[in-house]
């Protein structure tokens, strides 16, 4: 049995059964039958539910006359995606700003979950950066298909009719390592903020390590940063109008 | 999230640095991209040469992106 989180170890005491039935239900064996909710996607059941309570609770607070201090980080927030989003995408990119302020709070959620005492981050296991850059992926091309149609299709085939057959797999290979590329700088990042801390808390166990988790921050806010500006770089790419 | 300030031309050095940080890993990433699909293709198709030519396509598709990103036109 591997080592399990509080929070892990509650959601298996209530969920074991019917988990590991739907897993058999999709052919999928469990390696752990009365304990198939890993530590990773427990942190990312509570992030969620963290975000969903946060999001109501500025939502049941908003206020014209007496913004709180909330309502004021999630504004700036909100902004600040709002503006990058029109220096890269340009005018219309209003539309995409819910999905990239989600993903942002999400990731940094994600991130600096870790940071408390018996928590871990998501993000330093694989899957979890993966599942995100995967979301990133579906998301700008099915705006690329709503924005341009079937047209969209042009962007994979090259500046000349006769350079297709070389292009579709090269496109296909470089939409397919930015995924990659997503995936790999965030999780190497947290895992490599986690490793560190580890490292010096086990040298040296008093002091010390705070200097590191201090970056851990930094790291986490740069993380969440680059992987929303790539999206959005991406998304840009993606409803660009000249070709 | 770093703030980069109110004045436009800050803003755009935060874009040019998360993009320029892109550049050290779209390569290695293009390339194990390439060499997945071919292996995978290889696996799907029982061949034994797709490997090769996907990871051939990989750094091919490393060098456009790069070439991209530096040019400043991204991906289109």
């Amino acid at each position: 049995m591997p080592e399990q989180l509080w929070f892990t170890e509650f959601l298996n005491h209530l969920f074991a059964g019917p988990v590991t039935g739907l897993l058999r239900a999709l052919h999928i064996e469990p390696s752990y039958p009365q304990a198939p909710i890993t530590n990773a996607v427990s942190m990312q059941v509570l992030v969620f539910l963290f975000l969903v309570v946060l999001f109501a609770l500025v939502r049941s607070r908003l206020s014209v006359d007496k913004p709180g201090a909330l309502q004021h980080v999630f504004e700036g927030v909100h902004g600040f995606i709002v503006r990058q989003s029109e220096e890269i995408i340009g005018h219309h990119s209003e539309g995409f700003t819910p999905f990239l302020v989600a993903l942002a709070f999400f990731i940094l959620i994600c991130n600096l979950i870790g940071l408390i005492p018996g928590f871990e981050s998501p993000t330093a296991v694989p899957m979890v950066p993966l599942g995100c850059a995967v979301t990133a992926f579906i998301y700008y091309q099915t705006q690329g298909f709503k924005h341009h149609g079937i047209a969209y299709l042009k962007h994979f085939m090259g500046p000349m009719w006769w350079l297709a057959p070389i292009m579709l797999p090269i496109e296909i290979i470089s939409h397919v390592a930015r995924m990659l590329s997503l995936t790999v700088r965030l999780f190497a990042n947290m895992f490599a903020g986690d490793m560190v801390t580890l490292v010096f808390f086990s040298l040296v166990p008093v002091g010390v390590p705070i200097l590191f988790l201090g970056l851990h921050i930094g790291v986490s806010f740069l993380q969440t940063y680059i992987f929303i500006l790539l999206t959005t770089v991406y998304l840009a790419g993606a409803v660009a109008e000249e070709h | 999230m770093p703030s980069p300030g109110e004045n436009p031309e800050s803003k755009s050095v935060w874009v040019q640095i998360a993009r320029y940080s892109q550049l050290a890993f779209i390569f290695p990433a293009a390339t194990v991209a390439g060499w997945l699909i071919g292996e995978g293709l290889d696996r799907w198709l029982h061949t034994t040469w797709l490997y090769l030519v996907g990871l051939i396509l990989g750094i091919v598709a490393g060098f456009v992106e790069l070439i991209r990103m530096v040019s400043g036109s991204d991906s289109e």
